[in-house]
């Protein structure tokens, strides 16, 4: 077995006790990463010249690599949201995120692809190239943290962060045949995440292991006062417990989502679920989401568009990023800075927003979206108190080939659905490795999600639900 | 069609931005396609909802109201190829 296969728990336990050094792994990560990313492309920034020394050698990391979506600042080094605009920028301090695993002994191995601005679910709508689904290169890794869940599932890393908004966590995580965590909202500090919706934004983990996730979060679930949307004193406990149960929980299935249709291997991942969730002591029930089944979509790219819109203003080429030195005044500048450093989806979503919340139609569009939400959130509230978790798909369908997204574009907003309610209430979701459909050989992931701060019970159930399901292997990465 | 590709290049360049003949199709049946999905909001009868907050505003966390000074203002400025001093410097304001 090659050091690179371990996963976190395994590498950290391994340099601890001194099985191998910190950098004995770290030169075995970056081999595996030059035989592979020239067919994954994960990469925006690779970090690896020469090993790096932890800060922490006793923390919970220990020197284990890791790697970052690129729209988490690294001070003095390289970050840019996968756009043009940010150009080779190089922020001033670091996201409170990465601090906190930094501290914690992890080390850098770069900064890794996503969708630009993280608008998007394939990890192809960036200025740097698409990303390529280990599993089967020909596909998309999912989107927006596509190169985070990428390279955990090559075996670059045991571990990486990403950020989801609308699901960017969970579904790369589901098509890549890793397990990824989007935390309840205020549980993770944002402080150093380049904003898109702030209202959504949520940074969390990608791991192979549920062990390893409860790990991250136990470092990522602190009180950052730099983060006015992070709660303090809620301490949740991540301790890793192999006694763990869900008997007598209820998990509940959407009953208006029964309607819809799924692809065969995730319809049959549901059934496999339910009898190991019902095997294993739990009761099956349901719940109704009629205005989240019908409204969520709309409500949720209204606020995302409207949020984005305002965020976006600060990029002007004034004090970082893309610029031009020759405009005859101001507003030359801007446009010309804005229009090309800009890709055409994030153009077409900054015009929207500006559109949703202009005087004329902002009551009618913008502020009908935010009662929506209000609904939305009461509705999952009144759920939570008929059951305990919500199984759900994470897509309706495996990823698709690289090159045939659909060119309607609210259509493939639609695949969102199963996600982006939870970032739409604030709750915690938990994409999990069900196991590879026989016929395409890809790995299928479902969904769990629970009421706010239920964050280390769903990785308890989670736990269980990997005892029994199996764990992800490492993709073979195009390599033969 | 709620929007005319008059009114979305209006609303691009409010937005600062140039859109080619290409890009600005593209935003128009982006735009009309999106409106009308919005449009599905109308069968919800809003009108005693609140606009969301977390429901747990009550106890929304403070901090201090202290200073803390951001030290590495060399690194803001290595940044920018506008900086004049300490200070970024922008072309002019007024136009003719």
């Amino acid at each position: 077995m090659e050091l690179y296969e371990l996963d976190l728990y395994e590498a950290s336990k391994g340099i601890k006790d001194k099985k191998f050094s910190p950098k004995e792994l770290f030169e075995s990560c970056k081999k595996r990463i030059d035989s592979c990313e020239d067919k994954i492309h994960a990469f925006i920034t690779r970090t690896d010249g020469t090993a790096p020394v932890t800060e922490n050698p006793n923390g919970i990391f220990a020197g284990v690599p890791t790697v970052l979506k690129d729209n988490l600042c690294t001070n003095g080094i390289r970050t840019t949201a996968a756009s043009k605009i940010l150009g080779n920028w190089k922020p001033p301090y670091d996201a409170t995120a990465w601090k906190y695993l930094r501290e914690a002994g992890a080390v850098l191995m770069g900064k890794v692809n996503m969708d630009e601005f993280a608008m998007g679910n394939t990890c192809g709508n960036s200025a740097f190239g698409p990303t390529h689904n280990p599993n089967d290169i020909s596909r998309v890794p999912g989107g927006s943290s596509g190169g985070s869940a990428a390279a955990v599932s090559a075996g670059y890393v045991p571990f990486s962060l990403g950020s989801d908004t609308g699901g960017s966590i969970r579904q790369p995580a589901s098509y890549c045949g890793v397990y990824g965590m989007k935390p309840t909202y205020g549980m993770v500090s944002r402080y150093g995440l380049i904003s898109y919706g702030s209202s959504l934004d949520q940074i969390g983990p990608f791991a192979r292991t549920i062990r390893d996730l409860q790990l991250v979060m136990s470092v990522l679930a602190q009180y950052d006062p730099m983060d006015s949307s992070c709660f303090r004193e809620k301490n949740p406990d991540f301790t890793h417990n192999e006694d763990a149960s869900i008997k007598g929980k209820r998990i509940a299935l959407v009953k208006e989502f029964q309607n819809f249709t799924l692809d065969a291997p995730i319809a049959e991942a549901m059934k496999k679920t339910q009898k190991v969730l019902e095997n294993n002591g739990a009761v099956i029930t349901e719940v109704s989401l009629p205005v989240v089944s019908k409204y969520a979509v709309a409500c949720y790219y209204a606020l995302a568009m409207s949020e984005a819109h305002t965020n976006l203003e600060r990029y002007d080429g004034v004090r970082y990023g893309y610029t031009v030195n020759d405009a005859a005044g101001i507003k030359e500048m801007f446009e010309r800075v804005r229009s090309y450093g800009f890709g055409s989806e994030v153009k077409s979503r900054i015009i929207a927003g500006t559109c949703l919340t202009e005087p004329s139609r902002c009551d009618e569009y913008y502020v009908a979206a935010t009662k929506v939400r209000t609904l939305i959130a009461q509705e999952f509230i009144r759920a939570f108190g008929e059951c305990d978790f919500i199984l759900q798909p994470v897509t309706p369908s495996l990823p698709h080939k690289i090159g045939e997204e659909d060119e309607d574009a609210m259509k493939g907003y639609e695949t969102d659905l199963y996600t982006l309610p939870v970032n739409l209430a604030g709750l915690p979701g938990l994409s999990f490795f069900t196991g590879y459909d026989d016929a395409t050989k890809l790995p299928v992931g479902l969904q769990l999600i629970g009421p706010r701060w239920s964050d280390s019970e769903i990785l308890n159930a989670g736990m269980i639900l990997e005892r029994h399901l199996g764990s992800p292997k490492i993709a073979n990465g195009g390599v033969k | 069609m709620k929007l005319s590709r008059e009114e979305v290049n209006d609303i691009a360049l409010e937005s600062r931005l140039l859109l080619t003949e290409k890009e600005l199709d593209g935003a128009v049946k982006y735009i009309n396609n999106f409106l009308d999905i919005l449009d599905s909001f109308k069968e919800l009868d809003l009108t005693n909802v609140e606009p969301f907050s977390f429901a747990e505003a009550l106890e929304c966390p403070l901090r201090e109201d202290k200073v803390n000074a951001f030290t590495n203002t060399q690194g803001i400025f290595n940044e920018s190829e506008h900086v004049d001093g300490s200070y970024f410097k922008v072309p002019r304001i007024m136009e003719d």
